[in-house]
Formats: structure tokens, C-alpha cells, sequence
């Protein structure tokens, strides 16, 4: 942890700030959250590596994909993560959002969630032990310094891709697509 | 030189309430036996929100969050802190009173324009507690006027300083039992933090906030905390020529606050309407009664 | 001009104007403006002279006559510029109603009914001019049939009451005065015996007292003014009300005189002490009513009452300080409860007459010139610093302290906040929140309405920033009743605690703002989105089920509820009912026989014949 590194905030505050801020939005996704209270209350106390959960994607810039993500949880999930301010990071947590887990084989579950949104990185386990949950903080920490948690440029480079798998998968999306659709056709064609 | 004053006394007020902010973090995450983030953290924060790129729903969502802190910032600069205070005369303690309504207006505006439910129900409910403390905090305020018979603040702070001890002197000390009572509300701190519950209406009326907007509300909830304990500080404990003691005064307030914040859940906005307007209405109309029962 | 030529035109425009409505309407909506904006002109053009002159000698030989002071000249500019503004405001508001002829000619007429209230030189004059007010009011608030002529009705019988009242008053004063010139009813009272003085208090008080709303007598009002049309509830609350406080202040302090008014009643309670409670008592029953109420004119309505309790509380506190400050609370209410109304008719304009609070929302998108001006209006009832709702209030509070009415002052301040809840609500409800389906179309209010309301929002702002301009007119009139100076600066007043200096409130202001907005610049720059991306949970947001209005302070609502609700205008409603009854009882003597008629002439008769003989009087 390098947050007392003063030479460091001096150089890229930014980054810094994004490190050692990380304010998750509480958003139950799936059974996988029941490891996260544990994590924010006293015993595994996350506050003191800055992360607190907040009610509002508009405050938040970290979004834990806490298990398995239904058909109907997608909607919510990209909604969610359309509302937050950019930079973002996003985890997976569990092996749901990796392979399916252990739904792999059911029709309403989404088995590869990278083909929907952005993910920058996955916590292994059924469920993850909140020390899983801190070391993929610190590694998440690893990818911001070396510009690598980057899944939120990617949407919007590749929206156009994404936002057809998300309507292939879930029928007519109700809002207007988050960025214009016209321009980035262009930027991969 | 004086100009130099005016900016740079908001801005004091801004340090000393992102280090109350830290504090009262702090605070909580010992009593709750754990280490909890570092008194820095709220620099962290609005750092990194002041780096992201938000959404804006109008020109009156910019306009609100700005009025709010600038509202803030105009209530500091009539506040004695230790030896400084920039605008001395003018009105004192009413245009405080006054300039106090800026704040929440403020915020009212931006979370109206937000166009989200919760955002106006967390207005509705921050205007009720702000209607719920202000019975007993006038009352409490009229008695200290009614006493020192005079509205300005530097000279309630200076003949505090004469009398025999520094803290409220008989007969105030209803009023300061009140004032103590009604604190943790002026505050927004448990057991009356209605207006935000997290749990309840996702923020209140910074449902809608983030980046830049959520960088300013919480600095305008960081100068209020400075404003709020150096109003008490100032009117009920005497205030002090240095620096330095006044701020240990008001570390000593915020500590005892920070106390009921840690201990206390969160009470409905009926529970504490009702509250306000029992016991602390009661004890300050007894004050002032008394005041001015005295001074006859 | 001379007074005579004023009123002259005010009158004539307004036959004027009904002539002319049979002959086109342009013409006469034209003549309308051209008459409104004439006697506006030629009252400012009055500023600064003093006369006084008779028109006639009439009735029992008593003269009727004008005149003009610093006391006059105000309340005559703010009548007129407020009607004149109304009669702009009317232009789009009723052009293809019905019968506008009749509302143009009663416009203008009440406007001359209430100038030759202010302008009187003498009691006949202006218990003439007072019942031309009242009836042309009356008329006009029932212009829209329906529930408006039961409000309407109501407000005429309560008129009328107090305009008996007051001809009692004037007659007692001639048989014992001799003169109804003010000069000599205040040389013949100060004379008068104390009783006497309290009578005649207590007689012009209810007619004053009905006209200005101070409760108990302000159950007219709230159904008047909301079921009125909106240019005229403008007027009604703007300028109306104020003739009760000019008569007011008329009474207490020309006729009565500043020491004999003061030394009325007990030296614990004296009487201006009970009516400064009843100011107070009247700001907080109609604060906390006004913050329940969900159509937007009748929470207007419900404001001007307790604002109108602020300036009666000024006035009758009784220093020099408090009387500047009921008297420019005055001016700064009229403009920016005008303004108010003005927004709510340009809503109601707009919407096809809705006006409930609950159906409205998200309009600040379509009619932003509007919503600047609404707010800027909101921010003056508040009394925010820079509006002149702040310095009036600022004025009346300091006094309250500063002279030991902790208790009084209490009232007025918790009466601010009230206000700031009910202000925000109208605001929120109409303005703010999400904009529902049915209003996606909407125009934004026409220019004849948006330039009245504009320059009302901008006399706002410059009342606030310079409250040295009309302080200095309310300065004279305040050494005219006899009280000391107030030591008036450009920037706002000294005295001897503690200054006002609304220039460094305003330097202040400016900083602050300046460092807020710097401190904003520095963030990331946000992205403009619709209403539809709100936070709602992970969902689409649902159209038109999104907005927070209804029961806005339900909390408080629950709370206060049956408190709230009002028992003066139930007692009023039982009385009228119960004298009904009494009345119905006393038709039955009217069997409709000739014979039972023939009885009781005969039957009286012999009642006179047996007095006679028994105890002979005469």
C-alpha cells in the first residue's frame, strides 16, 4: 500500500485518489453478497483500504458482480453500470460471472458476463472469503497504476458490440443507447 | 489585506471541516473496534470525485450545489473563529440566522431538478428537521441575544469573556442544555441523519449527485460542521482570541457529538419532530423565560 | 397633474373601457394599458409634493378633498404600478373569455378605487372611495361563477361588516370632533377621553382589520384570492390588503397620534402590545396552514395572510425601526406576491387552468423565464439576503430583539422557516421533479406575461441590493407620524445597535459565490442528461409515476394535521348558519295574508296606545 507515498499523489493524484477511494456500490447481485457485509463490518473492516458501499451508482466507482447474473439482473446490472461516472472498474466475483459456476448449465443465467459488460478482473470461489475480496483489491490497485483497469474505455470503444449482445439477449432495450452508436460503427469498421 | 482574509477564512473553514469529516470517521470506526480509514480519507474522496465525469440534469443542478457552498461560505465569514473574523459588523448574529437557509435551499434546488423521488423526499424530510431544530435552537439563540442584549456575535464572545467563567453562565444554562440537546440534528448526525439514510432513500438529495456535484455537497457538509460547532462554541462556551484553544473547544463538542452519533440509531423524521419539539423546546423556552424574567 | 386630473382619469378610464368593449376589444385592451400606465406616470410624477386640496362641499356641508404626502405618494405608486403591471399581465391571460369588457372596466375601477383611498384628504372621501373598492372587488372576484361567487359572497358580507363598522366610527368622530379633515380629527381626539379613543380603535380596527386579513378576520381570504382570476389576485394580494395597513397606520398614527395610540389599554398590556400579538398569532397559524395546502393559489393566498400578520406586527410595535420595517415589508410583498400570482396564472395560463399542485412538475424545462422569475420571487418571501423581503424582515426583526420581544421575535422567525417550506413546495411542485407526459408540448408563458413578471423579479433584486431607495420615502413617512429618524444610508440603514450594510452583504455574497464556483470549475466537466436517466434502482424510469408531490410534507402533515385546521372559518360558517336559521325563523311572520298583516299594525298600535297611557313619554 502506497497511499502515504506523498511523492506519488504529487505525480498522479488521480490514480491515487481512484486507489484508495474505491466506493463499491451496494448492489446485491446474487447470492455472492453475503460475503460482503462481513467485509464492511468490524472484523474485515474494508474502510481502512477506503472501500464503503454506497447507495447510489452515481457515487460509486467500483461495481462487484456478486454472483450469478439472471436475465433479469442483467437488465439492473447494465443500467447500474451505464449510471456510473466514468472512471469505473468493475469485478467479478465468484465463478459465476467467469464461466456460469455452478449454474452453467441453466437457461437464465448468463455464463460469460464479459460479452456484456466490461470487466476488469474476477475473484475466484463459491464464495470468495473476504481476504479473497482484499487481495483483489490489491491487485486491483496493481492494474490501476500500470493503466490496465481500463474496462471502461473498452465499452465505449466497443459499445456498438455490447449493446448487440445485450439486445440479443434481453429483447428491446427501454433506454437510448449511452453512447452514440454511429460513431464507434465507424471507429471499428 | 483584508480581501486576503475574505478567502482565506472560507478556506480554513473548509481544512478544519474535511479534518472534522476524517475525525468523525475515525471516531466511529474505534468505537466499533476496528481500525477504520485514515483522518485524510475525506481528502481522498472528494479528490476522486472531482475526477470523474457525472451527469448534470439542468443549468439549475449546477447552479443549486454552487449557491449551497457559497451559501457556507458567506455564513464563515461572519463567524468569529479564535481571532478572525472578517465581517465584524453588519448585522452579526440575525444575518447568520438568515444566511444559514442558503445551504439547504441550495441543495433543495439541485435535488428538485434531479427529478428523482428520492431526492425530494430526502428535501422534503431535511426541510421538516431543519423546521423541527430551529424552534428550539431560536429560542436558544433569542435568549443569548436577550442576555447579552445585543446581536452581534464578536460582542457576545468578548462579554463571555468577562464573566466568571468561560463556559454559559447562569442563566444560560438552560439554553445550553438545550443547544447540547438539539446539536447532533443541526448536525445531520445520528440519531437525526434522516435526511440521508443510505438504507432508506438511497441519499436523500444526493441521490443524483456525483463527480463534481458530490465533491461540493460534501465540502458544504464539511464547512457546515465547522459552522454549527463554532456557532456553539462561540455563543455558549465563550469562544477564544486563539486559534488554537478554539479549535480544541470545538474538538472537545465534536467529540461528545461523534459520542450520540456512534451510539444511537437512526430515528424516523416523526420520532424526531417529536423529539425537538418536547424536551429541548421546553428546557430553551424555559431559558429564555427565565432570561428575560431576569432582566426585568 | 393635480390630484383632481388623477382621479378623473382613473374613473373615466375605467367607463372608458366598458364603453369601448362593445366597440373593439384591441381598442379597449389598448385604453386599458394606456389608462393604467397614465395614472402610474402621473403618480410618480407626484414624487416629493405635498398638497392638499377640497373638490367639493356637499353632503351636510362637509368638503371632500384629495391630498398628497410622502404617506400617500408610496402606497399610491405601489397601487398603481402593481394594477398597471396586472393590466399588462390580463392581456393574454383573458383574451377569448368571456365578458372581459366588464373585467377590464372593474380592473381599472378598483385600481381608482384604491388610489382614492390613499389620495383622500378626509374620512367621507375615503369611506366613499373604500366602499367603490370593496364593491368593484367583489365583483370582480366573483367574475368566474361557481365556487368564486360562494367566495366571493363571503368576502362581501365580511366587507361589509367592516365597512359599517368604520361609517359608525366616521359618524361618532363628526358629532363629536365636528370635522372630518384629518388635521382636525387629530386635534379633536388627542382631547378625547381614553375610552372614547379605544372605540374609535376598536370601530375602524374591524373594517381595517377585514380588509387586511389579520386574524381572526382573514377567513375570506384563502377561497378570494384563489378563486379570482389571477391578474386580479395579483392586485387582491399585492395592493387590497395593503389598503387595511394604510388605514391602519392611518388610524394609529395621523388620526390618534403617536402618544395617544401608545398609551391605550393597561401599562402591563397595552394595546398596541395586543395587537402586535395578534401579528404574531396571525404569521403562525397561516405559516403552518399554507405549508399543507396543495392547490398553488390558495397556499398564495394563505402566504399573504401571514405576511400580512409581518407588516401588522411592524406597524403596531411601535418603534421607528418597526414601522420602517412594517412599511417596507409592505412594498416588498406586494412585488413579489404579485409576482407569485403571476407566475401561477401564467401556469394556470399554460396548463388549461390547473392549478393543483399535485398533477404539475418538471415545467422549469418549458417555461424557464418563468421559473427564474418564481424563483427569484420565492427567494423574496423567504427574505434571502439581496431580495427585499430580507431587509423588511431584517428591519422588523431587529427591533423585536433589540427592544425586548424575544417572544415576538421568535414567532417571526420560526414564520420564515414555515415559509421556506411552503415557498420550496410551490416551487418544487410546479417547477422541479420530472415533467409528465401531457405537458411535453407546452409553450413558455406569452411576452405580455413574461415582461410583468420580469420587472417585478428585477424590483426585487434592486429593492435588496439598494434598500436606500424606498427607505428614504419610509424614512419621511415615519418622521411624519412623529417618530425619530433612522439614519438612512444608500446601502441600507444605521442606527445605534449594530448596522445594516446590504453593500458588504453583498460583497460577502459575491465572494462566496465566486470561491464556490471556482472551487465547481475545477471537476471533471458532466454530460447533460435527460429525466429519464434518474436512479431508480436498476430500472427504466417509469414515465409519469416518477415525481414526488403529493403529501410533499406528509411527516409534518400527520403530525399537525388536525391542528391545522382552521377554526375561525368553521366558527364564521356555524355563525352564518345559525343566523340563517334565525332569519328563516323570522320569515314565517311573512304568512303572505293581507289579514295577518292588517293584525299586526293594529296590534302595534295598541302596544303605542297602551305605552302612552301606562308611562306616558311623550
Amino acid at each position: 500500500m502506497d497511499r502515504n507515498q506523498f511523492i506519488k499523489w504529487i505525480e498522479s493524484p488521480g490514480k491515487m485518489a481512484h486507489k484508495y477511494s474505491l466506493h463499491a456500490v451496494y448492489f446485491s447481485t446474487g447470492c455472492g453478497i453475503i460475503e460482503v457485509p462481513p467485509s464492511i463490518t468490524a472484523r474485515w473492516d474494508a474502510e481502512r483500504f477506503g472501500v464503503i458501499p454506497t447507495a447510489t451508482p452515481r457515487h460509486a466507482n467500483l461495481f462487484l458482480i456478486t454472483g450469478y447474473v439472471s436475465l433479469k439482473t442483467l437488465r439492473a446490472i447494465i443500467r447500474t453500470y451505464e449510471q456510473m461516472p466514468e472512471p469505473k472498474f468493475t469485478v467479478g466475483f465468484g465463478s459465476c460471472p467467469i464461466n456460469g459456476g455452478m449454474y452453467y448449465d441453466s437457461y437464465n443465467t448468463i455464463k460469460h458476463l464479459d460479452r456484456y459488460m466490461p470487466i476488469d478482473g474476477y475473484i475466484a470461489g463459491c464464495m470468495p472469503r473476504p481476504e479473497a475480496i482484499f487481495i483483489a483489491v490489491t491487485h486491483l490497485w496493481t492494474l490501476i497504476d500500470k493503466d490496465m483497469a481500463d474496462g471502461y474505455k473498452r465499452y465505449r470503444k466497443y459499445y456498438a458490440q455490447y449493446r448487440a449482445n445485450q439486445e440479443r439477449v434481453l429483447g428491446r432495450l427501454e433506454w437510448p443507447p449511452l453512447f452514440p452508436l454511429e460513431k464507434v460503427h465507424e471507429a471499428s469498421a | 489585506m483584508r480581501i486576503l482574509w475574505f478567502i482565506l477564512s472560507p478556506l480554513i473553514a473548509l481544512a478544519v471541516g474535511l479534518f472534522f469529516l476524517g475525525l468523525a470517521r475515525k471516531f466511529l470506526a474505534r468505537t466499533q473496534w476496528r481500525y477504520g480509514p485514515p483522518i485524510y480519507q475525506p481528502l481522498i474522496d472528494i479528490l476522486r470525485f472531482f475526477t470523474q465525469k457525472s451527469v448534470s440534469h439542468g443549468a439549475v443542478f449546477d447552479l443549486g450545489v454552487i449557491l449551497s457552498l457559497a451559501g457556507s461560505f458567506i455564513v464563515v465569514l461572519f463567524l468569529p473563529f479564535g481571532g478572525i473574523c472578517p465581517l465584524q459588523s453588519s448585522g452579526g448574529l440575525l444575518v447568520i440566522l438568515y444566511m444559514m437557509l442558503l445551504a439547504p435551499l441550495g441543495l433543495a434546488l439541485t435535488a428538485g431538478e434531479a427529478a428523482n423521488p428520492n431526492s425530494s423526499i430526502g428535501v422534503s424530510r431535511m426541510f421538516t428537521l431543519a423546521l423541527g431544530y430551529e424552534v428550539p435552537l431560536l429560542l436558544v439563540v433569542l435568549a443569548v441575544m436577550a442576555r447579552y442584549d445585543t446581536i452581534s456575535i464578536v460582542e457576545i464572545v468578548a462579554a463571555q469573556r468577562e464573566g466568571v467563567s468561560n463556559l454559559a453562565t447562569f442563566p444560560l444554562v438552560l439554553a445550553g442544555i438545550a443547544y447540547i440537546m438539539i446539536l447532533p440534528a443541526l448536525l445531520g448526525l445520528r440519531p437525526f441523519d434522516v435526511m440521508q439514510a443510505p438504507q432508506e432513500i438511497s441519499s436523500g438529495p444526493l441521490a443524483e449527485l456525483g463527480g463534481r456535484y458530490l465533491a461540493l455537497a460534501q465540502l458544504q457538509h464539511a464547512v457546515n460542521m465547522f459552522i454549527v460547532v463554532s456557532l456553539f462554541v462561540n455563543l455558549m462556551w465563550g469562544g477564544s482570541s486563539n486559534v488554537l484553544i478554539f479549535l480544541l473547544k470545538m474538538i472537545a463538542v465534536l467529540l461528545f457529538v461523534l459520542w450520540i452519533n456512534a451510539s444511537f440509531p437512526r430515528l424516523r423524521i416523526d420520532q424526531a419532530i417529536r423529539y425537538l419539539w418536547r424536551w429541548p423546546t421546553l428546557i430553551a423556552f424555559l431559558g429564555l423565560l427565565l432570561v428575560e424574567v431576569m432582566r426585568k | 397633474m393635480s390630484l383632481e386630473l388623477l382621479m378623473a382619469i382613473a374613473l373615466g378610464g375605467a367607463a372608458l373601457t366598458y364603453i369601448l368593449s362593445g366597440v373593439d376589444s384591441k381598442l379597449r385592451d389598448a385604453v386599458a394599458v394606456i389608462v393604467s400606465l397614465t395614472v402610474a406616470t402621473g403618480v410618480a410624477l407626484l414624487y416629493g409634493r405635498t398638497a392638499e386640496m377640497t373638490i367639493a362641499t356637499g353632503f351636510l356641508g362637509i368638503p371632500v378633498g384629495l391630498r398628497i404626502g410622502p404617506f400617500s405618494w408610496l402606497f399610491a405608486m405601489t397601487v398603481s404600478a402593481v394594477s398597471c403591471l396586472s393590466v399588462i399581465f390580463s392581456l393574454s391571460y383573458m383574451r377569448g373569455r368571456q365578458r372581459t369588457g366588464f373585467y377590464y372596466a372593474m380592473l381599472l375601477l378598483v385600481d381608482a378605487g384604491m388610489l382614492g383611498v390613499v389620495l383622500s384628504g378626509d374620512l367621507l372621501t375615503l369611506f366613499i372611495f373604500w366602499e367603490i373598492m370593496s364593491w368593484s372587488t367583489f365583483l370582480l372576484i366573483s367574475f368566474n361563477g361557481g365556487p368564486a361567487l360562494a367566495a366571493g359572497m363571503k368576502y362581501f358580507v365580511m366587507s361589509i361588516i367592516g365597512s359599517l363598522s368604520m361609517l359608525v366610527g366616521v359618524v361618532l368622530i363628526y358629532v363629536t370632533v365636528g370635522t372630518l379633515q384629518f388635521a382636525g380629527v387629530a386635534a379633536g381626539l388627542s382631547e378625547a377621553a381614553s375610552g372614547y379613543r379605544l372605540a374609535i380603535l376598536i370601530l375602524f380596527g374591524l373594517a381595517f382589520g377585514v380588509k387586511s386579513a389579520v386574524w381572526p378576520f382573514h377567513a375570506w381570504l384563502p377561497p378570494a384570492h384563489s378563486e379570482a382570476p389571477s391578474p386580479f389576485s395579483a392586485v387582491l394580494s399585492g395592493v387590497l390588503i395593503k389598503m387595511g395597513i394604510y388605514g391602519f397606520l392611518l388610524v394609529m398614527y395621523v388620526a390618534l397620534g403617536l402618544k395617544s395610540f401608545f398609551s391605550l389599554g393597561w401599562r402591563v398590556l397595552p394595546v398596541h402590545t395586543i395587537l402586535a400579538i395578534i401579528g404574531a398569532v396571525t404569521i403562525l397559524v397561516a405559516t403552518f396552514i399554507a405549508v399543507i395546502q396543495t392547490d398553488a393559489k390558495r397556499l398564495l393566498a394563505w402566504s399573504t395572510v401571514a405576511q400580512a400578520g409581518y407588516i401588522f406586527l411592524g406597524i403596531s410595535f411601535g418603534t421607528a425601526v418597526g414601522v420602517a420595517g412594517g412599511i417596507l415589508h409592505f412594498l416588498s410583498h406586494s412585488v413579489f406576491k404579485a409576482l407569485l400570482f403571476m407566475v401561477a396564472g401564467a401556469v394556470e395560463y399554460r396548463t388549461g387552468g390547473v392549478r393543483d399542485l399535485d398533477s404539475l412538475g418538471g415545467l422549469i424545462k418549458k417555461m424557464p423565464v418563468t421559473f427564474a422569475a418564481a424563483l427569484i420571487g420565492v427567494c423574496g418571501l423567504i427574505g434571502v439576503p439581496l431580495t427585499n423581503g430580507f431587509v423588511s424582515k431584517w428591519l422588523i426583526y431587529k427591533t423585536l430583539i433589540v427592544e425586548g420581544s424575544p417572544f415576538l421575535a421568535f414567532v417571526a422567525l420560526i414564520g420564515t422557516w414555515g415559509t421556506v417550506l411552503y415557498g420550496y413546495k410551490f416551487l418544487h411542485n410546479i417547477f422541479l421533479g420530472q415533467l409528465p407526459e401531457k405537458y411535453k408540448d407546452l409553450k413558455p408563458a406569452p411576452f405580455s406575461m413574461r415582461l410583468p413578471m420580469v420587472i417585478l423579479a428585477l424590483t426585487v433584486v434592486l429593492f435588496g441590493v439598494v434598500p436606500g431607495l424606498p427607505l428614504g420615502v419610509i424614512d419621511s413617512i415615519g418622521s411624519s407620524f412623529g417618530f425619530a429618524s433612522i439614519g438612512v444610508t444608500a446601502g441600507g440603514v444605521a442606527a445605534e445597535t449594530g448596522t445594516i450594510n446590504m453593500i458588504n452583504i453583498f460583497a460577502a455574497t459575491l465572494i462566496g459565490l465566486i470561491l464556490a464556483w471556482l472551487i465547481f470549475r475545477a471537476g471533471a466537466r458532466g454530460a447533460r442528461v435527460d429525466q429519464s436517466d434518474s436512479y431508480a434502482a436498476g430500472a427504466y424510469v417509469p414515465a409519469d409515476k416518477y415525481q414526488y408531490s403529493v403529501r410533499f410534507y406528509d411527516p409534518l402533515q400527520r403530525l399537525m394535521g388536525s391542528w391545522l385546521k382552521d377554526p375561525v372559518d368553521s366558527f364564521y360558517g356555524g355563525l352564518a348558519v345559525r343566523v340563517g336559521k334565525v332569519a328563516e325563523g323570522l320569515r314565517r311572520m311573512y304568512t303572505g295574508l293581507v289579514a295577518d298583516y292588517v293584525m299586526y299594525v293594529v296590534l302595534f298600535l295598541a302596544a303605542l296606545i297602551l305605552v302612552e297611557i301606562v308611562w306616558r313619554p311623550w
